[in-house]
C-alpha cells in the first residue's frame, strides 16, 4: 500500500491582518486634517514650540496604552493604572528628593515597583479566576491608600533635575524629539512585533477570542494574562517617571488621577475591541496622539480647556461605532473565511 | 440534594450560608464592625463616641453612594457587560440643570425636581440608546458618555457653582429628625435618609421583585438569546435600564445640591467620582458582573457596612489619614469579597 502523503491545502490569502488597519489609516487623517485646521487657525500650532509639548504629554498616555492594549486584547481590563502611577510617581520623587539617585536607579525602580503592583493585578486576576475590572477596582483602593500614605499628606518638594532628560526643556530632546516619546515609539515597536510576530502575541489574541479554546490548544492562559498585568504595571512605572519629569519641582497627590479612563479611551479610540481578541499598539499610539492634539488644540484657540474631554468621548464614539460597523459583515461571514488579526 | 442537607450539622449549614450568600455575610461583617467598634469606643480608643446616634448621623453619607449603587445593580443586572461609568457625570451635569431651573430662573421645587429626574432619563436615555440599541460595549459607551457629560457639566455656567438663596436652603435635607411614631426609642434619622434613600429602595425593590419588567431584566441579563427566543423585546428592556439609572442619577442630583448647598459643576466627577465607588459597593453587595445576579438587600447592606466602617475608621484615625485608611478597607473587602466568591462558585456552584 502506497503511503499517500496528505498535504495541507495552500493557505488563501493572508493568516496577518494588513500590517496597518483601516482604522489606523483613518486615525492618521483625522490627525492630519486635524493639524492642517489648526495651523490655520492658529499660526503658532505648528512650530516645534507647539509640537514638542504636545509629544510630551502624549508619551505617558501611550507608554501606558501599549500596556492596555494588550491587557485588553487579552480580554480584560487595568482601571487601576491611574492609582498605581501615583504610587510609582511618589516614590520615585521621594528617592530623587531624599536619597539624591541617579537616572537610571530612579527609573529602575518605578519600572520595578510598577511591575510588582502589575504582579498582584494579574495573579489575583489569573490564578484568582475574578473578572478583572473587580479586582482593579479593588486593586485600585489599595494602591491609592499606599501612595497616599508615602505622601504622608503633603506634597514633595524640591525634586531635582535629575529627570530632565525626559523633561520638557532643550536637555530632554534628541535632534527635537523628546526622548520620552522616542523611548515611546521604541517600546510600541517592540511591542507591535511581540503582538503580531510571536508565540506569546498571538497566543494573546488566542486567549481574548476564546479563552477556554485557547486553553484546549495548548496556550498557558494564566501565565500569559499575568504577563500582560506585569508589562501594564512596568510600563505605567516608566510613565510616572515620564510625569514626574515633565511637571514642576512639586508633586502633588492629584498625580495619577482619572488618568485610568484616559489610557483606557486612547486605546479604544485606536481600535482595540473591549471584548478582547482585537487590536493593535499602533493604533492605541495613535489615539493617544489624537487625544493630545484635540486637547492641545482647544487650548490654543483659547477655547476653555475641558471642552476637549467632550471630543474625546465624540471620537471615542465615533471610533467603537466605525469599529461595530466595519465588523458586521465579518460577523456574517462563514467562520473559516474570517481573518485572524 | 435533599439527602445532603440532612446529614449537614447546623454549623456547617451556616458556614455554608456566610459562603453562599452574600446578604449572610454582609449582615456577619457589620455586626463584627459595629461590635469591634462598640468595644474599642468603650476602651476609649477612639476619638469620639461609637453609639448608635453617629452611626445614623453617619447614613447621611450614604444616601447619594447607595443610590447610585442601586442605579449599577439595574445596569449590570440588563447583562452583555452592563455597566454605567457615567453615573457621576450626569449627576454633575443634572445637578447644574437643577440649580440653573431652581437657583436662577425660579421655579417652584415641584418642577424643579421632575426637570431633574426627566433631565436624568434623558442622558441615561442616550447611554441606552447606545448600549441597548447600537450595541455598543457598555464599558465604552458610558465611559464616552463620561467624558461628554463631565466636559458639558463643567463648561456650561463656566466652571462657576450655583449656590443662590433657594439652592443654600435646600441643606435642611442633611438634618436629622425624630421618626413619628417609634421615634422615642431610636435615634434621629438623617431627613435624606427617608426623603431620598428609603423611597428610591422601595421602588428598585418592587421594579425587580414584583413587576413583569424586573423579570425581564433578571431574563436578558441570564441570557441574552433565550430572552430574545422567549418573546422579550431585548434592546428595549435594556435600554429602560440605562434611562432608569439615569432617572436615579438625576435624584442623586438634587439630594447632592442640597447637601453641598450647591450646585457644584464637578460634583459627581471631582477626584474618583462618583461612579467607581458606586460599582464597587454594588458588586460588594453580590452583583456578578456578567449581569442576571444581585439584590437590592445585598446592595443596601453593602453600603451601610462602608458607611459604618468608614464611620467608626474616622474616629479611630482622625483627619486626612482616617480617608486614606477607608480607601485601604474598602479595597481589602472588595478583593476578598470578590475571591471569596470566585471559590464559592467552585466550591457550592455559586454566590446568591
Amino acid at each position: 500500500m502506497t503511503v499517500v502523503e496528505e498535504r495541507p491545502p495552500p493557505a488563501r490569502g493572508r493568516v496577518l491582518a494588513p500590517a496597518v488597519s483601516g482604522q489606523e489609516l483613518v486615525l492618521v487623517g483625522v490627525i492630519a486634517v486635524l493639524w492642517v485646521l489648526l495651523a490655520f487657525t492658529t499660526p503658532a500650532f505648528l512650530t516645534a514650540g507647539s509640537i514638542q509639548p504636545l509629544l510630551v504629554e502624549v508619551a505617558p498616555v501611550a507608554v501606558m496604552g501599549v500596556g492596555m492594549t494588550l491587557v485588553i486584547i487579552s480580554a480584560g481590563i487595568d482601571v487601576s493604572v491611574g492609582a498605581t502611577m501615583m504610587v510609582c510617581g511618589v516614590i520615585t520623587a521621594k528617592l530623587l528628593v531624599d536619597a539624591d539617585v541617579p537616572l537610571l536607579l530612579a527609573l529602575v525602580v518605578a519600572v520595578a515597583v510598577g511591575a510588582v503592583l502589575g504582579t498582584l493585578n494579574g495573579v489575583l486576576i489569573a490564578y484568582g479566576r475574578v473578572h478583572a475590572i473587580i479586582i482593579t477596582f479593588g486593586t485600585a483602593n489599595l494602591f491609592l491608600f499606599l501612595g497616599l500614605q508615602i505622601f504622608g499628606s503633603q506634597t514633595v518638594n524640591g525634586i531635582p533635575g535629575t529627570l530632565a532628560f525626559f523633561g520638557r526643556g532643550a536637555e530632554g530632546r534628541f535632534l527635537g524629539i523628546p526622548h520620552s516619546f522616542l523611548l515611546t515609539v521604541a517600546i510600541a515597536a517592540v511591542a507591535w512585533w511581540y503582538l503580531r510576530h510571536s508565540v506569546g502575541g498571538r497566543h494573546l489574541y488566542a486567549i481574548g477570542g476564546n479563552a477556554v479554546a485557547a486553553r484546549l490548544a495548548g496556550v498557558r492562559v494564566q501565565r500569559r494574562v499575568l504577563l500582560a498585568y506585569v508589562i501594564t504595571g512596568a510600563l505605567v512605572g516608566l510613565a510616572a517617571v515620564f510625569t514626574v519629569a515633565k511637571g514642576t519641582s512639586t508633586l502633588d497627590q492629584s498625580i495619577g488621577t482619572g488618568r485610568e479612563l484616559a489610557v483606557i479611551a486612547a486605546t479604544v479610540i485606536g481600535g482595540t475591541s473591549i471584548v478582547g481578541g482585537r487590536g493593535s499598539v499602533l493604533g492605541t499610539v495613535l489615539g493617544a496622539l489624537l487625544v493630545q492634539t484635540v486637547s492641545s488644540g482647544v487650548t490654543q484657540l483659547n477655547w476653555p480647556s475641558q471642552l476637549s474631554d467632550l471630543f474625546v468621548g465624540i471620537f471615542v464614539i465615533v471610533a467603537v461605532g466605525a469599529d461595530l460597523i466595519r465588523q458586521r459583515p465579518f460577523n456574517r461571514r462563514p467562520l473559516n473565511r474570517r481573518r485572524a488579526r | 440534594m435533599t439527602a445532603q442537607e440532612t446529614v449537614q450539622t447546623p454549623v456547617q449549614r451556616a458556614v455554608r450560608a456566610v459562603l453562599t450568600q452574600r446578604t449572610v455575610l454582609l449582615v456577619v461583617l457589620i455586626l463584627v464592625v459595629v461590635v469591634w467598634m462598640s468595644l474599642l469606643s468603650a476602651g476609649g480608643f477612639l476619638t469620639a463616641p461609637y453609639n448608635p446616634d453617629y452611626m445614623s448621623a453617619a447614613l447621611v453619607d450614604a444616601v447619594p453612594l447607595a443610590m447610585l449603587a442601586l442605579a449599577e445593580l439595574i445596569v449590570i443586572l440588563s447583562g452583555r457587560g452592563g455597566i454605567d461609568l457615567s453615573v457621576g457625570a450626569i449627576v454633575s451635569l443634572t445637578g447644574m440643570v437643577f440649580g440653573f431651573a431652581y437657583g436662577q430662573w425660579g421655579w417652584p421645587m415641584w418642577l424643579a425636581v421632575p426637570l431633574a429626574l426627566v433631565v436624568g432619563a434623558a442622558l441615561g436615555g442616550i447611554n441606552g440608546l447606545l448600549v441597548a440599541r447600537l450595541r455598543f460595549p457598555a464599558l465604552i459607551a458610558t465611559l464616552a458618555t463620561y467624558y461628554a457629560y463631565k466636559s458639558i457639566a463643567i463648561v456650561i455656567n463656566q466652571q462657576q457653582p450655583i449656590s443662590t438663596e433657594p439652592v443654600q436652603q435646600l441643606y435642611a435635607v442633611t438634618s436629622s429628625v425624630e421618626l413619628p411614631l417609634i421615634g422615642r426609642n431610636i435615634p434621629d434619622v438623617p431627613l435624606g435618609v427617608i426623603t431620598f434613600l428609603l423611597p428610591a429602595v422601595v421602588v428598585v425593590w418592587l421594579l425587580l421583585t414584583r413587576t413583569t419588567y424586573g423579570r425581564r431584566l433578571f431574563g436578558i441579563g441570564t441570557n441574552d438569546v433565550a430572552a430574545q427566543w422567549s418573546g422579550i423585546d431585548v434592546a428595549a428592556t435594556r435600554m429602560r435600564a440605562y434611562v432608569l439609572a439615569g432617572m436615579i442619577a438625576g435624584l442623586v442630583a438634587v439630594y447632592v445640591t442640597a447637601q453641598f448647598a450647591s450646585a457644584r459643576p464637578d460634583a459627581g466627577t471631582s477626584g474618583n467620582g462618583l461612579a467607581l465607588p458606586a460599582i464597587t459597593i454594588a458588586v460588594l453587595g453580590g452583583v456578578a458582573i456578567t449581569g442576571g445576579i444581585g439584590k437590592v438587600s445585598g446592595v443596601v447592606l453593602a453600603a451601610v457596612l462602608i458607611t459604618w466602617l468608614n464611620a467608626g475608621i474616622l474616629l479611630y484615625v482622625p483627619g486626612n489619614a482616617g480617608t486614606q485608611f477607608q480607601l485601604f478597607a474598602l479595597g481589602i473587602i472588595l478583593v476578598f469579597a470578590a475571591l471569596l466568591n470566585a471559590i464559592t462558585t467552585r466550591r457550592y456552584g455559586g454566590t446568591r
